[in-house]
Formats: structure tokens, sequence, C-alpha cells
């Protein structure tokens, strides 16, 4: 078992490192570079402006060298300062990564519950009017692009019945504190959360159906409602928990992804994530910070399989005999 | 307020109100909402443009303000005196202005920012390289020496292109283009101080009460939160979450959208200053487009006037020459090229490019950047429609981002190219750079293009200095004309720029620099 953990740890370390070098390299090949982008955006630049900035960032030196230095920062702790906003990459995670994990848990906690709900559901009735309603709702909601989803759920909630905020995460207007602020946040989370948990919703309820599906079919089932227990004892105690663990797979791996996940909903609904932060970066050719936030990323979903595991022995003691 | 588009009876009800509101004078105060699409910093001695000149043109306050007409405004300076010779202006500053922190505004801070502006703004060579020295007698007059004279001087001096900034702050010697005041904790020397600055969510100002201007600025707070998804602006503007946004980047064709919206109202005004031009860049160094009757055939086969009219809906003029039309030196006395197909056809075969085996005289890539889409886009696909007509087939590239784009095009690695720029009220500024021959370099919004003609170089160095208006008026026509007979850059119509604002925001300011002028008289509400 410790064994097991230790190889696991130093796979991981590796791995890492190798995201690190291949994330370089790729950055460090695509055209543009921070000072050109800069440039652009300050709107030109004498030639000895574009040189003395080129040095400042160094990348006057060889490939080699600003990789060299790169990982030796990182494995001190140090991933370098935003070309952009001229700050350390790691407040600047630190400062988004809330805004990020409350949309994200939100949603999955949200998909995750109603999905398993109502993948259950059509599983029990799978030949009701209700099951197939489940059906086309999970499949629109998986083909729709999100963003589209967000912006109708704008035109809907807050343009036609004017009941929610259109973005952002807090109201400007006003400096709320203490519970005001908090129901404020809660009130700017609804639109976003709901679209982002469409998309989950999606996976969680064909998940959950297929796997239910399966499950009902199985011997033990057949045992279970011969030794006459009660039909819901049967579909909770027996059938959902060993229906559950892909559920429970994909939710690991899926939390671990959260940025990807989060990007297009955070553009458009212009919640302060790490989302917005990522694809920022790209635009602006903000190396350092894209860097800290992919390296941040691989460890969260390194962190994330590692938990998933630790879940799975929970639900399926099966699983730690072994 | 009303947040369904509006019905006629609905406009007839909010006219109503409005009359009524119009009665009850008009109180100080308000807070002013508009949005941001981010900035990299709020000092605008290091940066040009309007996503930190919006907010810097308010926290920062320049030596003098250009008002209707170009007229220069006393501000930070209340008087000046220009010497006979034009290679001196001596300044005397207000009495009893301060910093955000409360450090008073001395001539040593004028002196600092000019130099900071000069060293480190991207026009900073333009504008002021030519002081030699700068005397600070005393806190209150500062007196600046040229080399040669600079009659532009003046214009260069409002808040937008010379903020007066702290010493006591800057003056550390860590560097200027990436100092963490730029964006932490900034003094400020204008009508409004920032009391919040998160990139991520907002930047919110409030209004200064120790502002020198006794009075001003009448605004309570001014709040800018990030929004960058375009059909998101739309949506707040209709609503009318948002009371006012300059340079909106809205599509011709969400005019009369938003126009619909009860209370909203668009404009063009307050763009002239700037002179935000679009043009078509094509690199001189090649063939086909080193041949200048090839490019003389282009401007004959692309109707610059039908763009104007039916892809802008109208509601941009169509751009005739270097200058914009709002500059105080435009003039349409230029040369023409009427839409003519058969006549470009006929140029294109007399200079040795008639139609080859293949159907086509040559083909090229015309590369549309990533930035201001709603304009670049439409006028590559018009263009590549166009030439198709003339058997010249354009094959459109469309840049994934900024960077990308901006490489190709500093490393003069690129056939031809959308491309436009800001003009500034002195041409010396935005307009020179493009066609000095000294100023062929693998810098952005250089003379990217490779155009060099030693007439041109020579009416541009006499343009510089010509302290006659009268006389630098006539220099700028013979520019105008020369470039357009040189086709140096092919100009499209001009930039579709808007401000969509509130219409209980009142007392926006009535000036060329329109919306990167600071928000003295403004009010919202009743």
């Amino acid at each position: 078992m410790l064994q097991g953990t230790l190889n696991r740890l130093v796979n991981a370390a590796i791995l890492l490192v190798a995201v690190l070098v291949l994330n370089f390299t790729l950055i460090h090949i695509a055209p543009g570079d921070p000072v050109e982008a800069i440039v652009g955006e300050m709107g030109g630049a004498t030639p000895e402006m574009i040189a003395q900035m080129r040095a400042q960032y160094g990348l006057d030196q060889p490939f080699i060298v600003q990789i060299g230095t790169y990982l030796g920062n990182v494995l001190t702790g140090d991933l370098g300062m935003s070309t952009y906003y001229s700050r350390p990459v790691t407040g600047l995670i630190a400062e988004r990564i809330g805004a990020t994990l409350l949309l994200v848990v939100t949603a999955l906690l949200v998909a995750l519950i109603l999905g398993t709900v109502l993948g259950v559901f059509s599983a029990r009735k799978r030949r009701s009017v209700l099951s197939h309603l489940v059906t086309v709702i999970a499949l629109a909601g998986f083909s729709a692009p999100v963003f589209w989803v967000g912006i109708m759920l704008i035109l809907l909630l807050s343009v036609s019945i004017p009941l929610l905020p259109i973005s952002g995460m807090t109201s400007s207007s006003a400096d709320l504190t203490g519970i005001a602020h908090v129901l404020d946040v809660l009130h700017h989370l609804v639109l976003p959360a709901l679209t982002l948990a469409t998309i989950y919703l999606a996976f969680y309820s064909r998940l959950s159906r297929a796997s239910m599906l399966e499950v009902l079919g199985s011997d033990y089932i057949r045992t279970a409602r011969a030794k006459g227990l009660p039909q819901r004892m049967v579909i909770y105690k027996h059938a959902l928990r060993n229906a559950i663990l892909p559920v429970v797979t994909f939710a690991g791996l899926q939390f671990g992804q959260l940025i990807s996940g989060a990007v297009l909903v955070e553009t458009v609904f212009a919640w302060p994530g790490l989302g917005t932060l990522a694809f920022e970066s790209i635009l602006r050719r903000d190396t350092p910070t894209l860097l800290g936030i992919l390296f941040f990323s691989s460890m969260m979903v390194v962190v994330m399989n590692l938990l998933t595991d630790v879940v799975y022995r929970l639900v399926d003691p099966r699983i730690q005999a072994r | 307020m009303f947040a369904k588009p509006a019905i006629p009876f609905n406009r007839i009800v909010s006219a109503a109100f409005a009359a009524t509101m119009a009665t009850s004078a008009l109180a100080d105060g308000g807070t002013l909402t508009g949005y941001t699409s981010g900035y990299r910093t709020l000092n605008p001695a290091v940066q040009s443009g309007a996503a930190t000149g919006a907010p810097g043109s308010q926290i920062f306050a320049g030596l003098v303000l250009v008002g209707k007409d170009y007229e220069i405004q006393p501000y930070l300076a209340d008087s000046w005196t220009v010497a006979d010779d034009a290679l001196s202006v001596t300044f005397n500053l207000v009495d009893g202005a301060t910093f955000h922190d409360g450090e008073p505004i001395t001539s040593e801070d004028v002196k600092f920012s000019l130099e900071a502006v000069k060293a480190n703004h991207p026009f900073g060579k333009a504008m002021f390289g030519k002081i030699t020295e700068i005397d600070t007698p005393d806190p209150d007059t500062v007196v600046v020496h040229f080399s040669e004279p600079v009659p532009g001087f003046l214009y260069s001096l409002q808040p937008l292109l010379m903020p007066i900034i702290p010493e006591h702050i800057y003056g550390d010697g860590q560097e200027l283009k990436t100092h963490p005041r730029n964006m932490e904790n900034v003094v400020g020397s204008g009508p409004f101080r920032v009391v919040e600055n998160n990139p991520a969510e907002r930047l919110v100002l409030e209004k200064n009460p120790d502002f020198f201007i006794e009075g001003k600025p009448k605004l309570d707070r001014m709040v800018y939160p990030l929004v960058k998804d375009p059909l998101t602006r739309m949506l707040m503007l209709e609503k009318g979450d948002v009371d006012y946004a300059a340079f909106a980047g809205i599509r011709p064709t969400d005019w009369p959208r938003l126009e619909r919206a009860d209370g909203v109202e668009v404009t063009t005004d307050g763009y002239d200053a700037i002179g935000y031009v679009h043009y078509l860049e094509l690199n001189l160094r090649e063939k086909p487009f080193s041949d200048l009757a090839v490019r003389k055939a282009l401007a004959h086969a692309i109707d610059t006037d039908f763009l104007a009219k039916v892809i802008f809906g109208g509601k941009t003029a169509a751009g005739t020459g270097p200058l914009h039309t709002g500059n105080p030196f435009y003039t349409a006395d230029v040369e023409i090229y009427e839409p003519d197909l058969d006549l470009a056809a006929k140029m294109l075969d007399e200079a040795g490019y008639p139609v080859g085996a293949d159907g086509k005289r040559f083909s090229f890539v015309l590369d549309v950047p990533s930035w201001a889409p709603q304009a670049h886009v439409p006028m590559a696909e018009y263009i590549q429609a166009q030439l198709a007509k003339i058997d010249i087939a354009v094959e459109l590239r469309r840049a994934p981002d900024f960077g990308t784009w901006v490489k190709r095009i500093a490393a003069w690695d690129y056939d031809a190219t959308m491309n436009g720029s800001f003009n500034y009220p002195d041409p010396i500024i935005g307009v020179h750079r493009h066609f000095d021959c000294d100023n062929i370099q693998n810098v952005i919004w250089s003379n990217t293009q490779g155009y060099c003609n030693p007439e041109m170089d020579k009416l541009l160095d006499a343009a510089a200095i010509e302290t006659d208006p009268a006389k630098r008026m006539e220099l700028y026509a013979q520019i105008q004309k020369l470039e357009t007979e040189d086709l140096a850059l092919i100009y499209m119509p001009q930039d579709f720029s808007v401000t969509v604002y509130r219409d209980d925001v009142k007392g926006l300011p009535d000036t060329p620099f329109g919306a990167l002028a600071p928000f003295l008289d403004v009010t919202v509400g009743e």
C-alpha cells in the first residue's frame, strides 16, 4: 500500500517536470514573445526600448539558459513575474483560484447530485416519458456550446426577466460587507454556475443512467429482490453504491481539469477566475503566468487522481482489501 | 428603468419622465459606470492607447487641456509664454496643487514627468526628442528648451500623452515601464483618485476632494467593471447596466438596435484628436506591390465610399489620406482614385501583369489582425471579393492572436495586411512614423511597409519645425497629396469609433479628445 503510494508520488513528480519542459518548449516555439505583445499594446516603441525590455525579461538569453533558469526557479517555489502585470505569478494565481473553485465546485455539486438522481430515475423507469425527457435534455446540454447556453440564460434570466446580474462576481456600485457581500456573490454565482452545471449535468445523468442499467441487471440485485427487500433499499443501498463508481471517477477527472472547463463560462460572465487569466495570458504572451497556471493545473490533476483513489475506497470497501 | 427593448409607448412615457426631471435642478454627484477590457498599467507615461488612457486621463492631470477647435486651455499650468525664437516655453504652475497623497506638485515633478515620458512612452522621442534642457528656477516655474522649434509641443501636454506623475514615488530608480506603483497604490495628480484597482474585476475611481480646480469634478465615483465578451457588453448596454462606454467596439449594425433601447444614446463625437484611421498596408519591398502602377490599380479597384456607405452604414467617412478628417491639418485636396474596375484591369495589363494561363494575374496573402475585427474582417472580405473581379487571387489569413500578427508585420514577413493607427492631434506623433525613411524598422506601427521618398522626408522635416500655422498647413497639404500619389498606404474608411451612453449622463467633454479627456463637468442622474 505505502510502496504503491510512494511510487505514485515519484511518478507524479517526474510527470510534472516533463510537463514543465514540454510547456516551456511549446510556448517558446509559438510565434511572438511577451515584448512584442506588450509593444503592440503600448502602441509601438523604439528599438532601444524593445532591446531593453527583452533584456529585462531574460529573453535575450539562449533557450537552454532560459529553460534552466525557469526550472531552477520553479523547484525553489518561484513561478516568476508576470510580464503583463509585473507581479509575482503565485500571487496572481492565489487571487484568482478562489473564484474558480467557488464556480466549479458549485456547478459540479449541482450537476453531480441532480445528474445522479435524474440518471437513477430514468434507469428505473426507462420507458417513461420523463425518462425520455431526461435523455433529450441531457443530449441538448451535451451538444450546445457553453457560451451559447450562457448568452441564452442571460437573455432569459437577466434581460427578459431581470432577476439576475449579467456579469461579474460582485456588484460594482456598492461596498458590501459581511452577509450582504456573501448574498451578493451568491446572486452573481447563479447564472455562471447554472451554465456550467448544464454541461456537466448531461455527462452525469447519462453516465449514472448507463451504469445503473448495467448494475440493475446483475445477479445480486435479483437476489436482493428475491429476499423481499423493499425497492428503495435495492436501488439506493445495493445498486447505486456500485453504479456510482464511474461517476466518481469522472467527477475526479473533471475536477482536475476545472480550469479548462471554466474558461468559456468565466469569459462570458466576466468571472474573475483562473480560466480567464489563462486565456488572457495566451493572448498577451504572458509566458510566466501561463506556465504557472499550467503547472498549477497539472498539479491539480495529480492531486485529484490521488484523492479519487481515496474516495473509491470509501465507496467500495472491496478496493481497499485488494 | 425598462429592461426590455423599448416599444413606442415606452418611449413616450420615458420622454414624459425626462421632461419632468429636466425641471428639477441638476445636483452634483452620482456614480458613472462604464467598463474596461483590461489594462496592464494605469500610468499613461509608459503606454499609449485607450485602455490605459481612459482611466489615466482621470487619475493624472496634464499641463494643459485641448478644448473645442483645438484651442489650448490652462490646466496644471495657468499660463505659459513661448519665446520669440520658439526655442523655449516657460510655464507657470497653478498654486496649491497636490498629488493624491498630499505632496505638492512642483516644477521638479513636471521636469521628471517630461523626462519620464520622453524615455518611456512609445511616442516619447517623437514628441519630446528635441528637448535639450528643462530649467526649474522655482517650484512654480518650468522652462523647456529645444534644439529646434516643436510647433505641436502644447498639443502633447494634455494628460493623455503627458501625465504629471510624482517624482517622490517613481523617482526611486526602479524601471518605470514595470514599476509596481503603476498598478498598486497609484498616486495621481488628476480629478479622480484610485480607490480600488483589481484587474480581475474592476477599477473604482473616486472624486479627488483636494483637486486644484474648485468645484470640480462633479461626479462622486467612476466604476469600470472588467467585461471582455462583446455580446455580454452589448446586452449590458442595452439593459442600461452601463452608463457610459467609449470605444464601445460595436458593429455598425448594432447601432439601430442600441438606439431602440430605452434611454440609450450613441455618438461618434469625441474622436477627432485620436484620429483612428484604417488602411491597407502593402509590403513595398517586393513585386508586385513595389510597382506603383499596381498600387494605383488596386486603389481604383477598391471603392472606399461603398465600404463606408454600405458596410459601415454611412456612419463613418471614407479616408482620403494619412490624416483623419477631424485633424486640424486635414485636406481633401489629394489624388483621388475613382472606382473603376475596367481601368484597374487595363493598368495591370500595361504594368506587365496580364491574366495568366491559370486565369489569375497574381495572388497574395492578406493578413487580418485579431484586433478591431468589426472593422478589419468586412474590409478584408470586400477587398478579396473586389480583387477577384480583376483576376487577383487574395487569400485571407486571420491572425489567431495579437502576438502572431505583430510578429509577422514587425518582421516584414507579409504580403499585405489590414492595419490602422491613431493620428493624435499633431501629425508628428501618429503620421510621420509611417512615412519617414529613418523609421523603416522591425517595430509595429513604424514604417513597416518600407516606404522611402527623399522628397517626402524633406517635407516631413520641414513640417516638423515650421512654426507659422499657415505654412505648416500648406506643408501638410503637400504631404497628404504626395502620399496619395505614392500610395505608401491605401486608406480605407475611418474607424467607426462610438460612445454609447445613457441619456441621464450630462456634461461629457465636448472636445476633440472627448472620451480621453478628464471628466470635469460630467454628472449622472437627476
